[in-house]
């Protein structure tokens, strides 16, 4: 277990995460970054088809409650979220697995510590179970 | 062969239907605002480096608005448009753009000037007011060597009326000297156009081409009782108070001018505020009287904003209502005023106040300042022919042309309106000068209708930050009393604005990298099912049904779309996709290398 490095994919809500950045964004600090527009952007099925690709871990990183730029999005994706946590313990990949984390950081300071972080909670978790 | 011009009729012309949101519609310079509040909201958090981000917003709303930084002291009209003003409270966007003037002022000596070369022939504006100097700005960028002329001694007009404690001179001073530097603006101060053998003619013949009448309404208008005017108005004590307005930001009046002293202000109307809380600050004990009620929803409402009315009670001030006064007669020293009340001030016949004699009251002061309302110089517009028949300025309301084919008018002069309004026709002003010098239609594709868009729903809106005024009693000197925004507070200001407007009038997004594109949403009729989902997850309307040889299916609204990607995820049958979103691919691509 200890030689285990966990495939995490990053969700991330351009207009609350590592806008001030500038030109390649956040690529070179995270593995496996996706850049979107807002957070209610992302599909149930990306999230399952992550998993089914072989990622042991998904993050989503959006704005926080009442400062979606697209006024509700935030809140779209956090729904999505928890119906699919419900939906995931049932075939056995357990929640720690998919986490939203709504807050503004817009030079990305806290995105390595935050992946970092989910990283090692999935290490312990071992790989995911093939879907 | 035939050979194609892009000039006179053949030229390609504006759009003349758009939508926009309500504030741009309701600016006269239709500014950028939801561009310039989407990029505050993005401005790094520490002041240093917001630095460059602030003089980049700076730069881009100087380019249509050189003022912007005066306005973001007293203007704010868009304000009164907001759509949020119903669901917690219009954006400041004054206060947004003061907080832009706390550090683009400073800046605005290093600006570079314009590097236009000055080709097209000389036109000369007739007052350096907020129109005159807009439209020599407008002119300027064209490539037309242009002159103001200004009969005072400082450049700024009406605006210099404007007490210190609501504009500081400091930023009224490096608009203007710097304005006139970059734009290579050449200026008369202390010359008046119609005296001294100066008229429009001579100018003429030292060869300007096109003539800008912006000469405002220099003059106090006298009391008038009735048709006739007020007597006792030549009384020593007795003094108009556009001329305490004037005098006090000159420097000329010592700080304790009304010490001691009763001063009755004759008016209801802003600036008639602006000289009570003048006098106010000068040591005086002061009472407003108006022909107005309080009751903001009446026809006779007091004019003055909400908010002088607030900061008048609360700086001590008395404010009565409904009289007129009939005579101004001097008493064992003292002025005495009779007042008898006001019934109705306007009817159907507009100003037409009633008067009930009978009931009179006396009031008593040192000083009165009556301060009704102000006047053009008709003299100069009478002498130059521009006066029609019924002895009125003749302007075209689209083109701002005149009588005389070669003066264009506006502003105060034209039809007294804000400082933004005088502006706004600065700019129709310098647009139908370029065209009349260019041989061009004046009216062809210049009447824009603008639609306004709703707010975008969303489940929680949040209230306005609550002004921050310095407290009453520390508020009897001429400096600021109003506290403008820090960077945290603007931050969340920008990010409290919804965004009206369609993306084609902002790309504030796209301009930042945060958006390479705006994809276009495409819905496959084929597997919509008509099930709504789309609708109910869209906040802009974008998103709507419609009927299809009897099927109901959805698409979208191209003009509202955000390209959020929000009824892509939605959709349960996968019907709706973005067209060029690189963020599919992108998608792929990772997953295969997992």
């Amino acid at each position: 277990m200890s030689d285990f490095e966990p495939k995490l994919v990053c969700f991330s809500c351009n207009f609350g995460w590592g806008y001030l950045t500038g030109g390649n964004g956040l690529n070179s600090q995270i593995k496996n970054w996706i850049p979107v527009a807002c957070s209610g952007k992302i599909d149930t099925t990306h999230i399952l088809d992550a998993f089914k690709a072989g990622a042991d871990g998904v993050l989503i990183l959006g704005c926080p409650e009442g400062d979606c730029h697209f006024q509700d999005g935030n809140f779209e994706a956090k729904k999505r979220v928890y119906l699919l946590h419900k939906l995931l313990e049932d075939y056995g990949i357990e929640k720690d697995r998919l986490k939203i984390e709504l807050s503004v950081d817009p030079e990305g300071k806290r995105i390595t510590q935050v992946v970092k972080e989910m990283g090692e909670s999935i290490g312990k978790l071992g790989p995911v179970k093939k879907i | 062969m035939w050979k194609t011009e892009s000039i006179g009729s053949a030229r390609v012309e504006d759009a003349v239907k758009q939508f926009l949101p309500p504030c741009q519609i309701r600016c006269p310079i239709n500014e950028d605002i939801q561009r310039t509040n989407v990029l505050i909201s993005l401005l790094p958090d520490d002041p240093d480096s917001a630095k460059e981000g602030i003089i980049q917003i700076g730069d881009y709303l100087y380019e249509k608005n050189p003022f912007f930084t005066v306005c973001g002291y007293i203007c704010g009209l868009c304000e009164n448009d907001c759509n949020y003003t119903t669901k917690g409270g219009a954006i400041k966007r004054r206060l947004l753009k003061r907080f832009l003037s706390d550090t683009f002022t400073p800046y605005l000596v290093q600006k570079k000037p314009l590097d236009v070369k000055k080709d097209k022939g000389k036109v000369a504006v007739i007052g350096a007011g907020p129109g005159g100097l807009m439209a020599a700005y407008e002119l300027s960028k064209r490539g037309y060597t242009v002159t103001v002329f200004d009969s005072s001694n400082k450049l700024g007009g009406a605006a210099r009326y404007i007490p210190k404690y609501r504009l500081p001179e400091q930023v009224m001073d490096a608009v203007v000297d710097n304005l006139v530097r970059i734009a290579g603006i050449d200026v008369k101060l202390g010359v008046k156009v119609g005296e001294g053998g100066l008229d429009l003619q001579q100018l003429r013949d030292d060869g300007y081409k096109a003539f800008f009448v912006a000469t405002g309404t220099p003059y106090a208008r006298p009391l008038t009782f009735g048709t006739a005017e007020v007597e006792g108005q030549e009384l020593d004590g007795v003094m108009y108070g556009l001329t305490l307005l004037w005098e006090v930001n000159q420097g000329n009046i010592p700080a304790d001018y009304y010490k001691g002293k009763k001063v009755i202000v004759i008016g209801g109307g802003n600036v008639a505020f602006d000289v009570a809380r003048t006098a106010r600050r000068l040591g005086g004990d002061v009472t407003i009287v108006c022909l107005e009620i309080m009751d903001k929803a009446s026809k006779d409402a007091i004019p003055a904003d909400e908010e002088e009315l607030v900061g008048a009670r609360e700086e001590g001030l008395t404010i009565i209502t409904s009289r007129g006064v009939r005579g101004i007669t001097k008493v064992d020293g003292k002025l005495k005023l009779d007042c008898p009340l006001c019934t109705s001030v306007f009817d159907e016949r507009g100003f037409n106040p009633q008067i009930e004699c009978a009931d009179c009251i006396d009031l008593e002061g040192d000083v009165i300042l009556p301060t009704i309302g102000q006047m053009t110089d008709r003299d100069f517009l009478q002498n130059e022919a521009l006066l029609n028949e019924v002895g009125r300025l003749q302007a075209d309301p689209l083109t701002l042309q005149s009588k005389v084919e070669d003066v264009f008018v506006g502003g105060d002069v034209r039809r007294i309106g804000f400082l933004a309004d005088a502006m706004g026709e600065g700019v129709e002003a310098a647009e139908s000068i370029d065209r009349y010098l260019s041989g061009i239609d004046l009216k062809r594709g210049r009447v824009k209708e603008c639609e306004p868009y709703d707010a975008p729903y969303r489940r929680a809106y949040r209230d306005e930050p609550k002004h921050k005024w310095v407290p009453a009693d520390r508020r009897i000197n001429f400096d600021m009393f109003e506290e403008g925004f820090t960077l945290e507070e603007a931050i969340e200001e920008g990010r409290r604005c919804i965004t009206c407007g369609p993306c084609i009038s902002c790309k504030a997004c796209v301009s930042v990298g945060i958006q390479d594109d705006l994809p276009v949403v495409e819905v496959n009729e084929d597997l919509c099912s008509g099930c709504r989902m789309c609708v109910y997850v869209c906040n802009y309307e974008a998103a709507q049904v419609k009927e299809v040889d009897g099927k109901i299916v959805s698409w979208t609204d191209d003009l509202k779309c955000k390209s959020c990607g929000m009824c892509v995820a939605a959709c349960p049958s996968g019907a709706r996709q973005l067209v060029g979103d690189k963020t599919e691919g992108r998608i792929k691509e990772i997953y295969a290398a997992l």
